[in-house]
């Protein structure tokens, strides 16, 4: 039987009239609940891969295919990304005037819940990323590491099958990002949710099952 | 937390921005609810002009204006009353008492259109035609020297009530009755017997005016036409109805100014909101990636950026009510035009301006939420 939570088949993406090819030609399969590193220098297309698995942006070329939906064919990007998909940023993207607790809650949203079940669901997470007792404060009285795990709830929440990092320790300071990617480790495997890192970092690329190289646009290396 | 506690909650990131955008609007709202209060209010006062009961038809001398400078000899009375189509007929002499000043927009015919305190003699059995058909305590009596009835505005800027006494050309008079018409040109004065005017004044059979009403199957213009016809040059005749359409007239002109001013206003303030707004969405644009990103619609995301700016004008339309209100009674209550102007609180006022910001927040924050829903999410992330 197929396990391959992504599938992806000579992928190819282009900006700018085609003169800056971003991606040129990707075949790749990542397996449910495995935990994948993408690395690579700046500009390779390591972050362009995660954005079309993402469903942020669409393919030029190719065939994509995650949590069994055709990402050149469905027209339902938002609902995919709602339902399939928990993001985490170099930067926490946390929006400023809400509280951490409302924060959590944002993409509940589009999944119709009450007021009360999306409270339940955040404190859920926050309480397993240790944030119980902050569920009342906004972004601007937390550290680098606290709102990272504020972000990394907000991934959660709709329970997704797939987790798509990108840097998620680049704006952090080396203990604080060692806690972030336990974190995110332990997660991953308390419940069973594919992760895909993008890092430029070794250590940080070598935490995970497997690792791509992409450079050029290309995967260079299958570890 | 709801979707409509975040929308409510977002445009006050920037609080000066917000409440800057706030003022502006609610300065139209403002001016719309103000002007139609006092407008509407001089609109009512307009059509109890045309009350059942009083006079259709307003007899004075050729050459001598609306306001009863002129004078008739008290025989036309009756000759008048004979012509075809006329039920009755009462004649009037209006006279000003410049020793007291009551706020009134009457003028004054022998003082050079100063402001004066109106008051008018007629038979008290015909006082119906003047459209005074009920009175808070008594008429004066048949051929009373010392009894009048004063109007309730008149009576409330004197302060004075029934049993009270009022000095009018330098005699002491007893107050009968208060009565209230809802003209305001009519409260603002006082009746007393004709007699005892003409006595007073030194106009012995003599009146300003006729009042004429005619027979129900009469028709107004051709009995006004007939008056004039038998008593070429020296009779002329205005209806109520013209005059009430005169103020009316002069009344559509002010709502027109208004409507103006207030079409100025909300442009100004729109634009207002529109820079809010645009200055929000540019300033939330990795926040709208963010959005995108966790999976919210297009249609999500204009919702709530329209409903941002929503927000902002209703609560400018009820700044702008409250602050109207407070302002107009306030103005009315200090001003010399307080007494003659009783301010509409008519529904539709009100409904008329939320209606309006309700317009103005969808209009204005059309564009910005339009702009936001667009926006492709992997641009707005990497937006600076």
């Amino acid at each position: 039987m197929n396990n391959n939570i992504i599938e992806i088949r000579n992928l190819k993406k282009s900006y700018d009239n085609g003169k800056i090819k971003a991606l040129n030609g990707i075949d790749l399969d990542i397996k449910k609940g495995e935990f994948v590193s993408i690395m690579g220098p700046s500009g390779s297309g390591k972050s362009t891969l995660l954005n079309m698995i993402g469903a942020l942006d669409v393919a030029g070329e190719g065939f994509i295919k995650v949590a069994g939906i055709d990402l050149t064919k469905t027209s339902k990007l938002n609902e995919f990304r709602s339902k399939e998909i928990g993001f985490v940023f170099q930067m926490h993207n946390l929006i400023p005037n809400l509280t951490v607790l409302e924060n959590v809650e944002i993409p509940l949203y589009e999944a119709n819940l009450s007021s009360e079940e999306m409270r339940k669901r955040a404190l859920e997470l926050l309480k397993s990323v240790n944030l119980e007792d902050k569920i009342n404060q906004t972004p601007t009285k937390l550290s680098g590491g606290e709102r990272q795990r504020v972000a990394i709830a907000r991934a959660l929440v709709n329970h997704p099958s797939i987790i798509l990092a990108d840097e998620p320790t680049g704006s952090l300071d080396s203990k604080t990002g060692d806690m972030i990617l336990k974190l995110m480790r332990d997660l991953h495997q308390q419940k069973n949710v594919t992760l895909v890192m993008v890092t430029h970092e070794p250590y940080v690329g070598n935490l995970a099952d497997r690792i791509i190289n992409v450079l050029d646009g290309k995967i260079i290396k299958l570890n | 937390m709801s979707f409509l506690s975040l929308v409510v909650k977002n445009p006050f990131r920037n609080k000066t921005r917000s409440s800057l955008a706030i003022i502006g609007i609610a300065i139209g709202i403002m001016v719309i609810i103000a002007l139609g209060m006092v407008t509407g209010g001089l609109k009512a006062s307009a059509q109890s002009t045309l009350k059942a009961g009083a006079a259709e038809i307003s007899v004075v001398q050729t050459g001598s204006g609306d306001f009863g400078g002129g004078r008739i000899n008290e025989s036309r009375i009756a000759d008048v009353q004979k012509i075809n189509g006329v039920k009755d007929a009462a004649g009037t002499l209006r006279a000003t008492n410049t020793s007291i000043t009551v706020q009134s927009i009457v003028p004054s015919p022998s003082s050079g259109g100063s402001f004066g305190f109106s008051v008018t003699g007629i038979d008290r059995n015909k006082l119906s035609l003047a459209g005074v058909d009920s009175v808070n305590g008594a008429l004066y009596s048949d051929g009373s020297a010392n009894e009048v009835i004063l109007g309730k505005t008149a009576a409330e800027e004197l302060q004075k009530n029934v049993g009270d006494t009022i000095v009018l050309f330098g005699k002491d008079f007893t107050i009968t009755g208060i009565y209230e018409t809802g003209n305001f040109i009519t409260d603002g004065g006082a009746f007393m017997s004709l007699t005892t005017l003409q006595n007073l004044t030194n106009n012995a059979n003599q009146v300003s005016s006729i009042a004429v009403k005619v027979n129900e199957n009469a028709n107004v213009t051709q009995v006004s036409n007939t008056i004039q016809n038998t008593y070429p040059n020296e009779l002329s005749t205005t209806s109520a109805a013209s005059m009430a359409n005169r103020m009316n007239n002069a009344l559509s002109t002010i709502d027109m100014a208004s409507w103006a001013i207030s079409i100025l206003a909300i442009v100004i303030g729109g634009v207002g909101v529109v820079n809010t707004m645009i200055m929000s969405v540019y300033e939330r644009t990795r926040e709208i990636g963010v959005l995108k990103a966790v999976g919210w619609k297009d249609r999500r995301i204009l919702s709530m950026i329209l409903g941002e700016s929503v927000v902002l004008t209703l609560i400018s339309a009820v700044m702008g009510t409250v602050v109207a209100v407070v302002g107009v009674v306030i103005l009315l209550s200090v001003s010399s035009i307080g007494g003659v102007i009783t301010p509409s609180y008519s529904p539709d006022i009100f409904l008329r301006a939320f209606a309006v910001a309700f317009a103005v927040g969808i209009i204005g924050g059309l564009y910005p939420a339009y702009r936001a829903s667009r926006l492709s999410p992997t641009e707005a992330l990497r937006y600076e």
